[in-house]
């Protein structure tokens, strides 16, 4: 493999070959600029911003529950957990104390969305391969985990699950909603691991994955890289490992060594068992009680910081509370801290392979394009 | 009665070129809908709309100016190709053998490498404003500095990729067209459709077993389908030199497209099972019955693969030029 860490800038680059913003071969409006050597990759630069909405100077000055209703508008594939998180940011700063069943119930939606995360990822991924079957049947795959979401929260994308204090009353479940999770999960597993064994036993897209993209775990960190694409490089750093709401359940960190597009693949795939084994737990344990504690008052607090593992890794959520309103929001997306382990995946590949490469961190720019930072200066006083 | 015969021969070639024209609409339909999509349970588009309805709509679309340095003549690049493969269509039919030497093999090999060469030309003339770069340097504060670096367009490597390939990737059908010209001692088209009539169909001995799947493979190849679409892919950063193409154009490529499926597997028939294409013949549905089972085929082995990088492509193609190696030598004996 040659040496990602030469002075790039001493380095004789031949051509420049730009994509983007707006390219049918991207799914997302990014710009990439690669530096190419006879087809191979010596350094690469990817660009966002050109979507960007500002989510959080919308969120400025809003009520926080009108905030946080906005806050799941920010992805659309995780978008619970954006809401999630953004609920955790108050209830911390409140100082709230969430009644154990709403809990689990938030816990299950997020592992659902992890799971449906995961395999339009893997989807994607085919797709980016070329290997349109799989791809097609991952997606189908992942109706069953859709379907699941959409009959807990109402919604197919946005499940207004959370709210300050617990969850609504909507996505409360009872027996018929549980015996039809279990059996879609079982169906899911079962699907899914009939997936690897075909996925992983063809010759031809394992010599497409393996050893492209390569990251190593030094770089990974170098480069703050976050969650499954972290854990594909060998560290073992899961987030739900120090989160409150994880301690009643036994799961599996799952880490993969080779950093690799196989690696990132198959670190996802093996991942959807375990969201499957804390689901089932969460289940089996649900608590009875009330759904959202109502008892509490609003004040004035500090910034206020969360982080909570989302499906594509860290997600940081803070902003402080004036008056029952939102004052210096900022969010951090897990795609925004893989950039750099994009770029560098894409050193050493095949110009063929650049996308691959980038895919395999499953990026979410349009996630990252909104996320700005907002100077916090506290009102003084009769300030609106 | 020498009237006749000739305007029979006219009706001949007109009719069976817009009998194929039509037929050739619906491959790319048959191909997405009845394969891709049965095996990705999928309900597909209808069987008409890749290959009929979409030149339609492309006819009665606005014609823009392609972002170029020669618009006009890359605009015309597909009809010339389309030229190129009713040429060679036509040389299949019995009532061009006439033409001696201009209806054999090398006549045919010759306007594929045009046609192969077209697509150089497009990748060439193609300058995506996908992937403009700026008109300026990209010197904001952060951006990679490689100033001596010569800022190229997409379609500019697609354009280099096709060269590899119509220097590579083309061997094995090529090979394969040798087969029945070793087996008939003739590169004729006539001598080698007596030959098969004499003898029996190329495709019914051991060399033209392995020509067939040798040529079958070099088919795909040409046609770029997965997993050889390498010079076009959407799942490469490469889209290829088609990007520009819009309007008339766009439906010629199309077109050209459906009618190199139809022709190749024509040129098929005559060559492994002695059958030219003639309307006024029986065996003109045996044509069309292998013009169709060509695609099937392709879209199974396609639904099934992912895209060839060339480290894997590369490979593949050795084995099978291998194989027709074998079969040209077989078919000695």
């Amino acid at each position: 493999m040659m040496n990602k860490n030469n002075n790039s800038k001493r380095q004789i680059i031949e051509t420049e070959i730009s994509m983007g913003p707006v390219h049918s071969a991207a799914l997302e409006p990014y710009r990439v600029r690669l530096f190419v050597e006879d087809e191979l990759v010596k350094d690469a630069e990817i660009t966002v911003g050109v979507n960007h909405r500002g989510v959080e100077r919308i969120m400025e000055g809003l009520p926080v529950e009108k905030a946080n209703s906005l806050t799941e508008k920010i992805c659309g594939i995780c978008s619970n957990v954006h809401l999630w998180n953004s609920v955790l940011v108050a209830e911390k700063g409140l100082e709230i104390d969430v009644p154990e069943r709403a809990e689990y119930i938030r816990l299950i939606m997020a592992e659902l969305e992890r799971i449906h995360s995961h395999l339009l990822y893997l989807a994607h991924g085919n797709e980016v391969l070329g290997h349109e079957t799989f791809s097609m049947r991952l997606f189908y795959i992942r109706e069953t985990v859709m379907g699941l979401l959409s009959m807990v929260g109402g919604n197919r994308v946005q499940y207004g699950c959370s709210v300050i204090g617990g969850v609504r009353p909507r996505c409360d479940l009872d027996e018929m909603k549980i015996q039809k999770i279990l059996e879609g999960l079982d169906s899911i597993e079962k699907r899914v691991m009939e997936f690897a064994d075909r996925f992983i036993s063809d010759p031809i897209i394992m010599s497409r994955i393996t050893g492209v993209g390569v990251l190593t775990k030094q770089d990974a960190i170098k480069l703050a890289a976050s969650g499954p694409t972290l854990r594909a490089t060998g560290v073992e750093l899961d987030l739900r490992r120090e989160m409150k709401q994880y301690d009643p359940f036994e799961f599996n960190v799952i880490t993969q060594d080779d950093g690799d597009v196989k690696s990132n693949l198959l670190i996802r795939v093996l991942e959807i068992p375990e969201s499957i084994k804390i689901i089932k737990q969460a289940i089996k344990d649900l608590p009875k009680g009330p759904l959202t504690n109502r008892n509490w008052e609003m004040i004035d607090t500090d910034i206020i910081k969360n982080y909570v593992e989302a499906p594509r890794g860290k997600l940081y959520h803070s902003y402080a509370l004036e008056d029952g309103r939102i004052r210096g929001s900022v969010i951090r997306t897990p795609s925004m801290s893989n950039i750099g382990a994009m770029q560098h995946a894409c050193i050493g590949t095949h110009i063929t392979e650049a996308q691959l490469a980038i895919v395999q961190c499953d990026p979410c720019f349009t996630c990252t394009d909104r996320a700005i930072k907002i100077q916090y200066t506290p009102l003084s006083k009769g300030e609106k | 009665m020498e009237f006749t015969n000739i305007l029979n021969s006219y009706v001949a070639v007109f009719g069976t070129l817009i009998v194929s024209l039509l037929i050739c609409m619906f491959l790319p339909g048959i191909e997405r809908k009845f394969i891709h999509a049965r095996i990705q349970q999928r309900i597909g588009p209808p069987v008409s709309s890749p290959g009929l309805m979409a030149p339609i709509k492309f006819f009665f679309k606005e014609s823009i100016t392609p972002n170029s340095p020669m618009p006009e003549v890359y605009n015309k690049l597909p009809l010339i190709g389309l030229i190129v493969i009713t040429l060679i269509f036509l040389i299949l039919m019995p009532q061009f053998y006439f033409l001696g030497v201009f209806a054999s093999i090398l006549t045919i090999i010759g306007l594929l490498k045009i046609e192969e060469i077209i697509y150089i030309f497009m990748g060439s003339l193609s300058k995506s404003v996908m992937s403009m770069n700026m008109p300026f340097p990209d010197d904001v504060k952060g951006a990679k500095q490689y100033k001596q670096a010569t800022k190229s367009f997409i379609e500019d490597i697609s354009a280099n990729r096709a060269f590899k390939l119509i220097a590579f990737g083309s061997i094995p059908i090529y090979l394969a067209l040798f087969v029945p010209v070793v087996k008939s001692s003739s590169l004729l088209l006539s001598d080698i459709i007596i030959y098969q009539q004499i003898n029996g169909p190329i495709l019914f001995s051991f060399a033209g077993v392995i020509g067939a799947i040798v040529f079958f493979i070099g088919y795909m190849i040409l046609l770029n389908e997965y997993p050889f679409a390498i010079l076009k892919t959407k799942a490469d950063v490469i889209e290829g030199p088609y990007m520009e193409y819009a309007a008339n154009s766009r439906a010629f490529v199309v077109i050209s497209r459906a009618f190199l499926m139809f022709t190749l597997a024509t040129l098929f028939s005559v060559l492994f099972l002695g059958l030219p294409p003639n309307i006024f013949n029986w065996s003109f549905l045996v044509n069309i019955f292998i013009v169709i089972l060509f695609p099937v085929l392709m879209g199974v082995f396609s639904a099934f693969s992912p895209v060839f990088t060339y480290k894997q492509f590369y490979p593949f193609v050795i084995g099978t030029s291998l194989l027709g190696v074998l079969a040209i030598i077989g078919a000695f004996f």
